[in-house]
């Protein structure tokens, strides 16, 4: 288990590396010039020049490699032009939010995946079958901020449910942060009504991802459980008596899950693109909000921070995905 | 999974449709065509069944749907249906350039990595599947806010996501089809790699590039709505859907919903079309390599 968590990170390692190189030559090559583009085409040239000195843009574009490459193994990513404070320290408060929205979000698409999934699989071709089908289809082809204001609309305006923007209402902020994560400070405060308002605030963001990322669950999880309930250990327990309810969750879910882990750590980086809409939708405090915004203001260093975070998120969460699928199914590390 | 990868969203709805419909193929490939033809229909005649300018007011600002104003009006009096219809334009004209740009840079790439092999082929593959694993959308707003807006400008970004798509799928098939024994033949007999390539392998891999290229379109159309909800996409007032949905968003709480339901409806209607029709052509190119289920 250990050789195989190691040759997996030293796998990612290069691709880490290969994805870092593309956005440094994305931000620098390519011709919108980042003080031009932060400065305004109409600066004076002393202040562009000061500022490209400033930001080392005068370097030979090898020693900025350099630079930009040691400065993420250090982790520093640079001040905010805009806010003037260090841009790791912005990312790492942002961070939280995202966390939080993904983590919920996932969940939901996993337990509809699952629940959907296995029933459908269980009655093949019976309505609750055809209704996966169709809804796997539908869903697919819904824009995730299209369905969040749709959400909004019914939810919010209609019933006024839920609130619809935001993390939280004003002051109902966990008064001790430990985490970051507004749901578990707020038990580890015991502030109940903090919890109850920071679920409110989840709801509609979480669902409204969950829901559009569920449908390639909802259809793995069919596919797989098909083939496995097919099988001869299926057979097997259904011969020695099992309970029907014991036999598809605990023997024909068990043994497609394989495959549907696989897909979790796929499945994440359209999450997080998603996660990007998303939050610009319900004007979610996270990393997407804030690449977004800081794009309305030209702050190149947080832009650059923000799109370099999502990269090391993304290699992080899938050295993890693999990590628990090689424990879940010890065939895969051989 | 679907065999263009799981990253593709038309790739995904296909298959989904293709095990609600059974075999019956001809059927959703016939359903899609519709679904392009009507599009195609209002982007190449917008100017004539348009009923007023996209970007002039005809009447009073936020109108509800009414007779005269099919899906009202937005804030600014415009016409919503009028921007329903010419939005059509542009999606498809960011999509098509979007796909080819990606194709011509994606196909080739692929043909010669995957013929040549070794060193090469790694170091490519490597390459391009960082890309691929990377959030496509985030890559893209990368790519965007440093070109600024612009038809030309939004396409290239799009495009950069979907080139390892094209590379994926040519390589694998051209790296099988190169030991294959017609291909042995023609270099036995002295036939030259690219010949090889332009004659022995290159039909072989077109069909399945067809079907990229259409489920590409609507991946495309779905990124560039994406691009211009963020404020990414074409300088307004230039109609286009995903830009009409934020700027509707604005006046959801006041209950104006004709402003974002209408034109998130033709994303997923352009989106489900062009998914579909891919799909169903595959199943007409490519009888055998299709997945079964």
């Amino acid at each position: 288990m250990k050789t195989y968590i190691l040759t997996r990170i030293l796998l990612t390692i290069p691709m880490v590396l290969i994805i870092l190189t593309i956005i440094f030559f994305v931000l620098r090559i390519l011709p919108g010039n980042p003080v031009l583009a932060m400065l305004g085409p109409k600066a004076p040239p002393e202040v562009v020049k000061s500022m490209e000195h400033q930001m080392g843009l005068d370097k030979p574009i090898i020693v900025q490699y350099g630079d930009y490459l040691a400065d993420i193994g250090r982790g520093n990513f640079g001040t905010s032009a805009y806010t003037s404070v260090p841009v790791i320290q912005e990312l790492m408060q942002k961070f939280p939010a995202t966390l939080e929205l993904t983590i919920f979000a996932m969940a939901i698409a996993v337990l509809i995946g699952i629940f959907f999934g296995t029933y459908a699989a269980y009655h093949f071709g019976g309505p609750l079958d055809v209704a996966a089908r169709v809804y796997s289809i539908f869903v697919y082809s819904f824009p995730v901020f299209w369905f969040g204001i749709m959400l909004q609309l019914v939810f919010g305006v209609w019933f006024h449910w839920l609130p619809v923007s935001g993390r939280s209402a004003p002051f109902m902020i966990p008064n001790h942060i430990y985490t970051g994560l507004y749901v578990i400070d707020s038990i580890l405060n015991l502030q109940w009504g903090v919890l109850a308002d920071t679920l409110r605030h989840l709801v509609l963001p979480s669902v409204a991802l969950g829901v559009v990322i569920s449908s390639i669950f909802v259809r793995m999880v069919r596919s797989n459980v098909l083939l496995s309930l097919s099988s001869q250990y299926v057979v097997a327990s259904r011969a020695r008596g099992v309970k029907e309810k014991r036999v598809l969750f605990k023997h024909a879910l068990k043994n497609a899950m394989a495959p549907i882990l696989t897909i979790m750590g796929l499945e994440f980086a359209l999450l997080l693109a998603g996660a990007v809409l998303t939050e610009t939708t319900f004007s979610w405090p996270g990393i997407g909000n804030y690449l977004v915004t800081r794009i309305g203001y030209r702050d190149f260093p947080a832009i650059q921070g923000a799109i370099v975070f999502f990269a090391l998120f993304v290699a992080i969460v899938s050295i993890l995905v693999d990590i628990i699928n090689a424990w879940v199914d010890p065939r895969v590390r051989y | 999974m679907g065999k263009y990868g799981n990253q593709m969203i038309s790739s995904r709805i296909g298959h989904g449709l293709r095990q609600l419909l059974g075999d019956s193929s001809g059927i959703m490939a016939f359903i899609g065509l519709l679904l392009l033809l009507f599009f195609i229909f209002m982007a190449i005649f917008a100017p004539f069944i348009s009923p007023y300018s996209p970007v002039k007011p005809s009447g009073a600002p936020l109108l509800s749907p009414q007779w005269g104003h099919l899906m009202g009006t937005n804030n600014l009096g415009y016409d919503v249906f009028s921007r329903f219809i010419w939005g059509s334009r542009m999606a498809i004209i960011i999509a098509i350039i979007a796909t080819s740009i990606a194709a011509i840079v994606g196909i080739p790439t692929g043909l010669f990595v995957g013929y040549v092999g070794g060193v090469t082929d790694r170091i490519v593959t490597m390459i391009m599947d960082s890309v691929y694993t990377f959030p496509g959308l985030i890559l893209a707003i990368a790519i965007a806010a440093m070109l600024g807006p612009g038809v030309l400008n939004i396409s290239l970004s799009i495009a950069v996501v979907y080139i390892p798509t094209y590379y994926r799928v040519i390589r694998s098939q051209v790296s099988t089809i190169k030991s294959e024994l017609y291909v042995e033949g023609a270099r036995s007999i002295g036939a030259k790699d690219m010949t090889i390539i332009g004659k022995y392998i290159l039909p072989n891999v077109l069909p399945s590039t067809i079907v990229v290229l259409s489920m590409n379109i609507a991946d495309a159309v779905m990124t560039e709505a994406g691009l211009s909800f963020l404020g990414l996409g074409i300088a307004p007032p230039v109609p286009d859907w995903g830009y009409d949905l934020a700027k509707g968003q604005q006046f959801l709480l006041q209950n104006d919903w004709w402003m974002v339901v209408f034109p998130g409806l033709a994303i997923i209607l352009i989106v489900l079309g062009f998914s579909m029709f891919a799909e169903g052509l595959d199943e007409y190119l490519n009888p055998n390599i299709g997945e079964k289920r």
